[in-house]
């Protein structure tokens, strides 16, 4: 039987710890940058670049230390900054980007964010 | 966009920046392309999930004989709707079967051992879909369930429990509701929750 990437990848996560927020059968972003972390993770593993289970074996680990490290009901929480943190992992192990290259680019990113939000 | 969590900007921004220098990384290497995460998402945001589910349900409820066919072959009926995406009646669709709710008889779909569920129309599903507890007690006791949900089922209706499988995955054509007379074909499909096409609800009114 034919089954989309797409598919394969979200009913394997449906139900699970790690399964992405959803509302009425969509998925749900608050933010464009949400969006934009979901779609390079699943098109990184479609083209097959990295094991779809072992970026989400990252994306658990994430959730899993995120939770041991604040108390339940945190509102902080934010299921895609633990998507995007799976991500990086994922993206170092499977040799797509070097530790060092990642690093200096999102200092930069992140430092100019820092300037225009201050 | 919604301010539906809440959280320090300064983390979004930095969260935000962080995302622009990984796909900014990856595009460089020619790993990905500028389009990537719009071809990506363009298979959820437009051509697989509910919204086509709802058009099925409201083509059934203006024409009474597309409902039958639907009833009887659900992906060849699907495949008339040639202004549907492709793949609605392929990929998970081939297995795609309805039933509709009407006098007397109310359609529940579950899945009792997996998360069969008809992709394609429905969209993804909630995440209580895969709870075992809401899958044993919708399989034993489908009105306590259904009233959980704020639908309450009269006595006199039959409540038929659909278990979904590799095999089948079913979905409920809901009824139309009083007062929709005269209202357009997508006019009807915004009152098609997938909720009431998973029997958990009715679809909505006006």
């Amino acid at each position: 039987m034919l089954t989309r990437f797409e598919h394969f990848a979200l009913t394997s996560m449906a139900g699970a710890e790690d399964s992405p927020p959803r509302a009425n059968g969509s998925l749900c972003f608050a933010e464009e940058w949400e969006r934009s972390v979901f779609g390079v993770a699943l098109a990184l593993a479609r083209e097959g670049h990295f094991e779809w289970e072992d970026f989400r074996r990252n994306l658990i680990a994430a959730i899993g230390n995120w939770e041991r490290a604040q108390t339940p009901g945190d509102p902080s929480w934010n299921y895609y900054e633990q998507w995007l943190s799976a991500l990086e992992a994922t993206i170092l192990q499977s040799g797509l980007a070097t530790s060092d290259e990642l690093s200096a680019r999102i200092a930069a990113a992140t430092a100019l964010a820092d300037t225009q939000s201050a | 966009m919604t301010d539906r969590f809440h959280h320090p900007d300064d983390r979004e921004t930095r969260s935000a920046a962080r995302v622009r220098a990984l796909e900014a990384l990856l595009i460089e290497k020619g790993i990905i392309t500028s389009r990537t995460v719009d071809t990506v998402l363009d298979v959820f945001e437009t051509k697989m999930g509910p919204f086509n589910g709802a058009r099925i349900v409201a083509h059934a409820w203006v024409d009474p004989a597309f409902k039958t066919r639907l009833i009887e072959d659900a992906p060849a009926a699907i495949a008339e709707m040639t202004d549907l995406p492709e793949g609605m009646a392929g990929a998970e669709g081939e297995h795609m079967r309805a039933v509709a709710n009407g006098e007397g008889v109310h359609n529940l779909v579950i899945c009792t051992l997996c998360s069969c569920y008809p992709w394609p129309v429905l969209g993804l599903p909630p995440y209580w879909y895969k709870d075992p507890t809401f899958r044993s007690r919708a399989a034993r006791e489908p009105r306590a369930v259904l009233k959980e949900f704020g639908l309450t089922v009269p006595d006199s209706t039959e409540v038929k429990v659909w278990d979904s499988s590799a095999q089948i995955r079913w979905f409920v054509v809901p009824e139309r509701p009083a007062g929709t007379e005269g209202m357009s074909e997508s006019e009807l499909a915004a009152l098609v929750t997938p909720e009431s096409m998973m029997g958990v609800a009715v679809a909505a009114s006006p």
